[in-house]
């Protein structure tokens, strides 16, 4: 199945063993953007240049920018990032926004939650159609993805953080972590460290050392699992104090 | 499984042709079209020396099935030059030398044209972000980026050269 292609075409061209066929899902009409108060609905076709560029998720333009360059993103999509057997910073995102896909097959559509995809990947004959989620508070909302580069480069470590303080209190925070392993996690122990805690250095760094836990890195081009735990609470902790650049 | 047929717009004029199933818009233009200023560096999306404009956006040739484009407009190096006058971009990139062995050229233009197509003013920092996914291992970046910034003024000059 083909989104934008970006990373399909990659195996096509190097002549990959096992493509037997290319569908493209590009004229279905799945490129619209639909805002509904803070709820955005993203199709599946839609490009992360558009996303990008969309006035109204503008909290989330840090977090595209950070995903290759402006001439990938204006081809790569939305169900793409998602779908993909590694996804990528932006299906990061969309866990720690509790997002929900749609999902259409022969039996009809279905709602899944963005965790269920990436965790487990999709049957075949299986598509994303919608993906859709509530728009964070830009207060709320954490990213921050570590590379070699300065852009337009593979993560060491992806941080992505949606952490609401309410009288002083954080409620309900929701923290995924990319880049370290094949697929995103979600950072189950530190988000326990957080919950009910004032958002301070002390408890960011506690969560940051829980954040541990919930990872396996892997060793890759970008960086070794050893470097990856090493840094992995640092880029936390700054991710979530908004520390440097 | 049988070729197909495709037509495109390609810097201004229609061009009909053969498709394999799964070809990229690289090799088409490459080898059905003999356009071959756009260039085959890694066909993995990651260094930017077949980037094309298509629809108006910086796009990696090599990642495009063509069969999706059906109809779409393509702008290629070759289009660039006006009755062998050579573009602002052209004409800044021989003048500020930012080209050596060429390869990353095509590219890089091409980057160049659909930025200032969408933002005529760019900032140092706009350039930089445009050209992020354009690889070049021989001018350390900086001729090419001063390039695209001076093509940004022959371009606004010549503008209001014209209106005058």
């Amino acid at each position: 199945m083909l989104g934008g292609g970006t990373i399909v075409m990659r195996d096509v061209n190097a002549g990959a063993l096992g493509i037997e066929g290319l569908v493209s899902l590009c004229r279905l009409g799945l490129d619209r953007i639909v805002i509904d108060g803070n709820l955005a609905r993203l199709g599946a076709f839609t490009t992360l240049a558009a996303v990008e560029r969309h006035p109204a998720l503008a909290a989330l333009r840090t977090a595209m920018e950070s995903i290759g360059s402006p001439t990938l993103r204006s081809t790569a999509t939305v169900g793409g990032n998602v779908c993909a057997s590694y996804p990528g910073d932006l299906a990061t995102c969309l866990w720690a926004l509790d997002a929900t896909v749609t999902v259409a097959s022969r039996e009809g559509a279905k709602e899944k939650s963005v965790a269920d995809v990436i965790t487990t990947g999709l049957a075949a004959a299986e598509i994303v159609t919608e993906v859709w989620f509530r728009i964070p508070e830009a207060n709320a909302w954490f990213y921050r993805k570590a590379m070699r580069r300065a852009l337009n480069s593979g993560s060491i470590v992806t941080i992505a953080a949606h952490v609401p303080v309410v009288d002083g209190a954080i409620t309900s925070p929701r923290v995924a972590i990319g880049g370290v392993a094949a697929r995103p996690v979600r950072a189950l122990s530190a988000e326990k460290v957080l919950e009910g805690q004032p958002l301070t250095r002390a408890v960011v760094e506690k969560a940051a050392a829980a954040a541990l836990q919930d990872v396996s890195p892997v060793s890759d081009a970008c960086a070794s699992a050893w470097y990856r735990s090493r840094v992995l609470p640092v880029h936390f902790r700054r991710a979530l104090l908004r520390e440097g650049a | 499984m049988p070729s197909s047929v495709v037509t495109l717009n390609v810097n201004g004029e229609e061009r009909e042709f053969l498709v394999r199933p799964g070809m990229n818009l690289l090799t088409a233009l490459r080898e059905r079209l003999g356009l071959t200023a756009a260039k085959q560096g890694c066909a993995q999306g990651t260094c930017g020396t077949c980037t094309v404009v298509l629809d108006g956006r910086a796009v990696f040739s090599c990642l495009v099935p063509v069969e999706t484009i059906d109809g779409a407009r393509v702008e290629t190096l070759e289009g660039l030059a006006n009755n062998g006058r050579l573009d602002p971009i052209q004409e800044a990139f021989l003048d500020n030398f930012a080209t050596q062995c060429g390869f990353c050229a095509s590219g890089m233009i091409m980057a160049a044209k659909a930025l200032l197509a969408e933002n005529p003013q760019p900032t140092r920092e706009d350039v930089i972000r445009a050209i992020s996914g354009n690889v070049c291992r021989c001018t350390g970046y900086g001729a090419i980026i001063d390039a695209i910034l001076d093509a940004a003024r022959i371009r606004s000059s010549r503008l209001v050269a014209a209106a005058r």
